[in-house]
């Protein structure tokens, strides 16, 4: 399931010091289209569905989209990333609903972010 | 125009950031002291890379119960008896439980049973929440203060007498040349994954079961620097979920749920073929064997029956997976599948080339030192050969040996820093940048496409068809024979010798897709003599002999071990013995 960026809610990550897409995609894949200067997966064929990407961009502006000749549209999966966990919405094809929360770190108190 | 360079010296040099180099960093600095320079040169980002990028649900190296020497003898047992390096082994899993409780105090979430007792998966796994598995790991590097470069692909190893001297490499972001030399130099960047075709085409080619962004660098290096390599006679095979290719364990030991084939019979209780070889529980490539028989039988589809698994655990099914293989939880959203209700669909994914997992391949080291037979060159987690199935927490364990092992070696024998011999510097640079020096030098077709070039990915597809039909892929049900071994050696050292002329990469990311391939033809070549070398089948289900079918203990049951020959383009190959230490029935578990 590929990143496909949404245009009106990727700011090219204004204010950080570097797209946070691209940052940390394993395979080098994110980057930032010059005209638009919004974020783009250079070949969707090269990406591994890690949900990296996904998971880091600030402005939820990544949808993983599975790949068609696997599944069909239009289900989501959304990550919204907390400091202790990430919020989990499956929205299948029909439209039901289903939310997971999973841990992410040990212990309540205050961890340096990761 | 000449090309900026970055000069870099270190005590211990680690080339690749991921399970077992971080922890390799931590234990270096414990036991090398505060003085001691540790470098990192990492191909991508160092919080997110490697084989836990995705995050994991589960531990699968832990001693639960019984003493390290069970667990040995259990990973024996998984290979069909196979032999093993006991020795390195036994070490890691000494350790791998101290390990893990010092990767909890650093925030990883254990899960727990009721008395606060970690939540075991069968008698040497435990359950994690695994979704900062990475950071977590990569934080370790960082809290021992070693530097890291991040986004440098290492593609050679410089030896000088003998004796490694340091790497070299490209930045894929800034373009420029590295040139690191270290007194001691770690080779963990993980094992090989995309030498045979995948199952998804297009837009799903990387839809595959390991970390495709590792390619074969660990092994293309130690073999070009004349170390002895070995174990690469076996591949891992995984069954999988099909189409996504997740992992299984979560079902097949998480929930004890069986495989079924479409007649819902569960083979590996129910058929006498199967159960002769161990039944459910039976080792790895046995299980692999048996499904590819069901479906070779024309009695596939085949499931993982979660509809009679522990009914507790198989609920939470989905949240276990949004920790390891998200797209798995999405694919059934968009398919209707109710995992918890219904059995999940199961095939065998391409094969990969790895040593810390459930196969062998890697670099043969001296005793349990972690260095190879090249002098100052240590290997650790899937770089490592003939000790599987350490995983996770064995790569922490087996990091942690080889920074000690550095930091020991530069104690005792104090190293120098060697000098480089700028010529040789200059080749290597220019043989990096080659494809991108060609590219300038092109004529194209209307397409873009370059008259006198080749692209990385058109050059992957023609090495992945040749090893998928001449070296025994999926489509051939992991079978091959001497003939096919003998067109596919042909076909790959033809690309090897002949044809890497022609590549061509038009940008920074091409020329590191690029050396993903020439790393990737590089471990063909071992891959493919050895499977030819070892005439026999030691492990059915990963490499199937139609000529050698059986086991030949009289002359395998041992390593097969290979150096490479420069200047022939050869291998040569050799035998090192197999030392049982654990006694009793290799083919049997001690608990
Ligand atoms: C899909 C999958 C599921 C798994 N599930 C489990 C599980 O549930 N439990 C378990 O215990 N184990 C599991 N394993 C096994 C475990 O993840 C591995 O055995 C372990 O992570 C290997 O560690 P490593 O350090 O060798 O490799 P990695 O952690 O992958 O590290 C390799 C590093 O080298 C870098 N690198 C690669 N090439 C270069 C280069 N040329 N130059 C510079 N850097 C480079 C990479 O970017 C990466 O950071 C799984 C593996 C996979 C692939
Ligand atoms: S999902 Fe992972 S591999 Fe794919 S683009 Fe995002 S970060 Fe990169
Ligand atoms: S992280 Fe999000 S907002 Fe930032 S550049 Fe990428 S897609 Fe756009």
């Amino acid at each position: 399931m590929p990143p496909y960026v949404i245009p009106d809610q990727c700011d090219g990550c204004q204010g950080e010091r570097e797209p946070l897409c691209e940052l940390v995609c394993p395979g080098n894949l994110m980057v930032i289209e010059e005209p638009t200067g919004k974020a783009v997966c250079r070949d969707v064929g090269d990406c591994w569905d890690c949900m990296t990407c996904t998971k880091y961009c600030p402005r939820q502006a990544i949808q993983t989209r599975i790949q068609y000749q696997l599944a069909f549209v239009p289900g989501k999966l959304v990550p919204v990333v907390g400091p202790h966990s990430v919020t989990w919405t499956l929205i299948d094809c029909h439209g039901h609903v289903e939310r997971f929360i999973m841990r992410m770190l040990a212990g309540d108190e205050e961890e340096e972010d990761l | 125009m000449a090309r900026e360079r970055v000069y870099i010296d270190a005590d211990v040099l680690i080339i690749g950031g991921g399970t077992a180099g971080c922890l390799a960093a931590w234990e270096a600095r414990q036991s090398g002291g505060e003085n001691l320079k540790i470098v990192i040169l990492e191909k991508a980002f160092i919080r997110n890379s490697g084989a836990l990028s995705a995050g994991m649900n589960a531990l699968n190296m832990y001693v639960n119960q019984g003493k390290p020497e069970d667990l040995v003898a259990y990973i024996r047992y998984d290979v069909c008896g196979a032999p093993v390096r006991e020795d390195i082994l036994l070490g890691v899993a000494g350790l791998v439980n101290e390990t893990v409780a010092m990767m909890e105090k650093e925030g990883l979430p254990i899960k727990k049973k009721a008395d606060g007792s970690y939540l075991n998966r069968g008698k040497w796994n435990i359950e994690i929440n695994g979704s900062l598995l990475k950071p977590i790991t990569a934080n370790m590097a960082m809290k021992a203060r070693a530097k890291v470069y991040n986004r440098v692909y290492v593609t050679d190893l410089i030896t000088v007498d003998g004796m490694v001297a340091g790497c070299v490499g490209f930045g894929v972001r800034d373009g420029k040349y590295y040139v690191a030399r270290g007194k001691t130099v770690l080779v963990c960047a993980g094992g090989a994954a995309g030498l045979w075709r995948p199952r998804g085409q297009g837009d799903a080619h990387h839809r595959i079961w390991y970390y495709p962004f590792n390619t074969g660098g660990s092994y293309a290096m130690c073999k070009r620097a004349g170390a002895k390599m070995v174990g690469f006679d076996s591949r891992f095979v995984p069954v999988r979920t099909k189409d996504t290719y997740a992992a299984t364990g979560t079902m097949s030991i998480g929930m004890w749920a069986p495989m079924i084939n479409a007649e819902g019979e569960a083979f590996m209780r129910e058929r006498e073929e199967y159960v002769k070889l161990g039944g459910h529980t039976a080792p790895t490539p046995i299980r692999v064997l048996a499904y590819c028989r069901e479906m070779q039988n024309n009695r596939g589809p085949c499931y993982m029956d979660t509809t009679k698994g522990d009914p507790q655990r198989v609920d939470g099914l989905k949240a276990q997976y949004l920790d390891i293989s998200p797209i798995l939880v999405l694919y059934w959203g968009c398919n209707d599948i109710n995992p918890s209700r219904e059995p999940v669909e199961i095939d065998a994914g391409n094969p990969s080339i790895i040593g810390a997992h459930a196969a062998f391949a890697g670099a043969w080291t001296l005793g349990t030192s972690r260095m190879t037979t090249v002098e100052r060159l240590f290997v650790s987690g899937d770089a490592l050969g003939a000790a599987p199935s350490r995983f996770i927490s064995g790569s922490w364990s087996c990091g942690r040996l080889a920074g000690r092992g550095m930091a020991g070696h530069i104690k005792e024998k104090r190293p120098e820093l060697l000098e480089l011999d700028p010529a040789v510097l200059s080749d290597l640079e220019r043989n990096i940048f080659a494809p991108l020096e060609r590219y300038e030098k092109c004529s194209f077709f209307t397409s873009g496409d370059p008259v006198e070039g080749v692209f990385p990915n058109q050059m992957e597809w023609r090495m992945q068809h040749i090893m998928e039909e001449y070296c025994g892929g999926r489509s051939r049900w992991f079978y091959v024979n001497e003939t096919n071994l003998g067109i596919a050696r042909k076909l790959i050292n033809r690309m090897r010798r002949e044809q890497l002329q022609y590549l061509v990469a038009k940008d920074m990311h091409q020329l590191q897709l690029a050396w993903d391939v020439i790393n990737r033809l590089d471990v063909c070549q071992l891959v493919i003599d050895h499977i030819d070398h070892r005439k026999e089948t030691r492990y059915p289900g990963y490499v199937n002999r139609s000529d050698y079918p059986e086991a030949d203990d009289a002359n395998f049951d041992c390593f097969v071990t290979s150096l490479w020959d420069a200047k022939k383009d050869e291998l040569t190959f050799g035998k090192e013995p197999y030392e049982q230490i654990i006694p009793g029935d290799r083919k049997a578990q001690t608990i």
